[in-house]
């Protein structure tokens, strides 16, 4: 955004009835340059009622300003910045809105109202929860002290035996509060979850920023739950953070069932993978054609494409809506092909699923395939988006060809703690109502298996030969 | 009882409140509570307003459809409307408009922040988005789309009905 050349304007400062000509230029998101026309002399300090100037043909009144000396600045001989409501002048030049500092309270009645509907339970638990993680904090922040002067690998070393020690004794604790925690809130509509939780994250908020991992999921930087990250810090699973308590409030969540699920899916999808690239593709004589829906940084490949031979029965066409993904997909893709001196057939495909059902005649832009798959994405699509997706996709698919979707069941143990603490709200589904998805394919083969936690099914689809 | 309603309508802003009469009888015949028929009737007026806002109407025949489904707890609304490519810079802004909403676990979050935007006033006139963010927050149903190959777009709202929701 600042990348842009700074806006040089005329303007005008007013000053009782008096007008003075200047010439202004964005200085930073605050203050504006400033050159008095004419030698009109101005001390330290000077106050003015406000600037006035025209902005891509709209009169901008802003002010009341004060007048800041600063004679080494190219042609200019100070700054103005804002005595009272202080404008955001990246807001105006940038995005052309006028926008103040002081905005950030405009909601401030509705915000502080939210919490008049909090049941008396509810704060008592948070109360006491924020008083004992406040304890677990200080008493982990004064180990840290502590050992803070040592060598790096000693640091290191020290820091490993807390955590293996108090720091599992933590997690425990953790655990417990999260059964006490979901007891409570156990039988709340979902109007009073939603408002439970806001209330939650409020009052917990300095606590789920120290872990990068619950820090990412509730400010969601790439706009969307799930993303490339975050699935890494799933697939990782170590203790992340800038001290022991941080790396605890990362790990904790880590290794929760829904966590689990996720490391489990991927090896699931590369072990079905690794049959296909066993089984069909000699059988046919043609390399397999495998689609991956919202494939994400693909991390699985790497499960899957383990020799130079591997890399040469598939072709694969990984689509997802986010461009960072694609390219992190391509990055490892690369990494592969240089391991083995060999290369991948792959076609990416940015688009979203929800605009992607568009394309008249998809299969002729992108052709059959043999097996496609999507782990992470009918979790956020509501049925009548995942009717049309899931159809979609079985068109493309080829006769005898295998689709395999992911799907968190309705019964998955971390969905209160996402929800509250992570900000992440999936759209959970029964068995029944994941088959329901197909019944406007009557030709469809399918069946529902669960892995290893059992918070997350997979429907499998086979096409049939007829 | 019937499980489902449906209209086809001109792209008429005065038919938005001959549907929006007909649909709360529908609702009411299941007997829905009034806040709840209230609240869907605002998504019902919401979603063919923006319908009839962002479809492709040139040719005469071109309608605005609107689906209502009640099932034993979910009710779903789907409005279709056709789109010519005219239209793709306001899919895009959609896709990421409702992922962003249903990114929050409560909507009021998404109500605040867009509250908050639309009080820094814009230069030029630019789309509120409050309609969405009502939706979700105020009708409390989860949004979605998609757009056919016959370029139809498809928006609708999932809501799950609970103990108060009926009378």
């Amino acid at each position: 955004m600042i990348n842009q050349q700074p806006p040089r304007f005329n303007a005008h400062l007013l000053q009782g009835q008096a007008r003075i000509p200047i010439e202004a230029q964005y200085a930073s998101r605050f203050s504006l340059l400033i050159r008095f026309f004419n030698g009109f002399p101005s001390d330290q300090g000077a106050e003015f009622n406000k600037i006035v100037f025209q902005q891509n043909g709209d009169k901008v009144e802003m002010g009341p300003c004060q007048y800041i000396v600063e004679p080494h600045h190219q042609n200019f001989q100070g700054r103005l910045v804002f005595k009272q409501a202080v404008y955001d002048l990246n807001s105006l030049f940038f995005k052309n809105k006028i926008d103040k500092l002081q905005t950030e309270f405009s909601n401030l009645p509705l915000i502080l109202a939210h919490k008049t509907k909090i049941k008396k339970e509810f704060k008592e638990f948070i109360a006491n929860l924020t008083y004992d993680l406040n304890v677990y904090k200080n008493i982990f922040d004064t180990l840290d002290a502590r050992y803070a002067d040592e060598p790096e690998l000693i640091k290191q070393k020290v820091q490993q035996a807390v955590i293996e020690t108090e720091g599992r004794k933590f997690m425990r604790f953790m655990d417990q509060k999260l059964e006490e925690f979901e007891r409570t809130i156990i039988n709340y509509s979902k109007k009073e979850h939603e408002r439970h939780g806001y209330y939650l994250r409020k009052q917990l908020w300095h606590f789920l920023m120290c872990s990068p991992f619950m820090a990412r999921t509730n400010l969601k930087p790439r706009g969307y739950s799930g993303d490339s990250v975050m699935m890494k810090m799933l697939y990782d699973n170590q203790y992340e953070g800038h001290s022991t308590f941080a790396k605890l409030m990362h790990k904790h969540p880590n290794e929760h069932p829904a966590a689990q699920a996720v490391r489990n899916r991927r090896k699931l999808v590369a072990k079905m993978l690794g049959e296909l690239k066993f089984g069909r593709q000699k059988a046919s004589g043609r390399k397999i054609r495998v689609l991956s829906v919202a494939c994400g940084p693909a991390f699985e490949l790497q499960d899957v494409l383990t020799s130079a031979h591997d890399c040469t029965g598939i072709q694969f066409t990984l689509l997802d809506q986010d461009k960072s993904a694609l390219s992190e997909a391509a990055s490892l893709i690369a990494m592969i092909e240089k391991k083995f001196n060999t290369k991948i057939e792959v076609e990416f495909l940015n688009e979203s699923v929800r605009t992607m059902l568009t394309t008249p005649k998809l299969d002729k832009m992108w052709g059959q395939f043999d097996y496609i798959y999507s782990m992470g994405l009918f979790d956020y699509l509501t049925p009548p988006v995942a009717r049309a997706v899931i159809e979609k996709l079985y068109q493309i698919l080829n006769k005898g060809g295998e689709m395999v979707v992911g799907n968190f069941h309705i019964s998955n143990a971390s969905r209160y703690y996402m929800e509250y603490w992570l900000d992440w709200v999936l759209y959970y589904r029964t068995e029944q109502e994941f088959i329901d998805l197909l019944k406007n394919v009557p030709t469809a083969e399918s069946r529902v298996l669960f892995e290893d936690t059992g918070s997350q099914m997979f429907l499998h689809v086979t096409k049939s030969e007829s | 009882m019937k499980k489902s309603i449906e209209f086809k309508i001109k792209p008429d802003w005065d038919e938005i409140e001959k549907v929006r009469n007909e649909s709360a009888e529908f609702l009411q015949s299941h007997e829905l509570s009034d806040d709840t028929i209230h609240s869907l009737s605002m998504i019902i007026s919401e979603l063919i307003e923006n319908g009839i806002k962002y479809g492709n109407f040139k040719v005469v025949a071109n309608k605005v459809a609107v689906v209502i489904n009640i099932d034993h707890n979910t009710v779903t609304i789907e409005v279709f409307n056709p789109v010519d490519e005219s239209a793709f810079s306001h899919l895009s802004r959609l896709d990421r408009t409702i992922q962003w909403i249903r990114g929050y676990q409560d909507p009021f979050e998404a109500y605040v922040e867009r509250i908050k935007e639309v009080s820094k006033k814009p230069l030029q006139d630019t789309e509120s988005g409050i309609g969405l963010v009502r939706i979700a927050y105020e009708g409390k149903a989860l949004l979605d789309f998609f757009v056919n190959d016959n370029n139809m777009l498809n928006v609708s709202v999932v809501s799950n009905l609970e103990g108060n929701d009926r009378k």
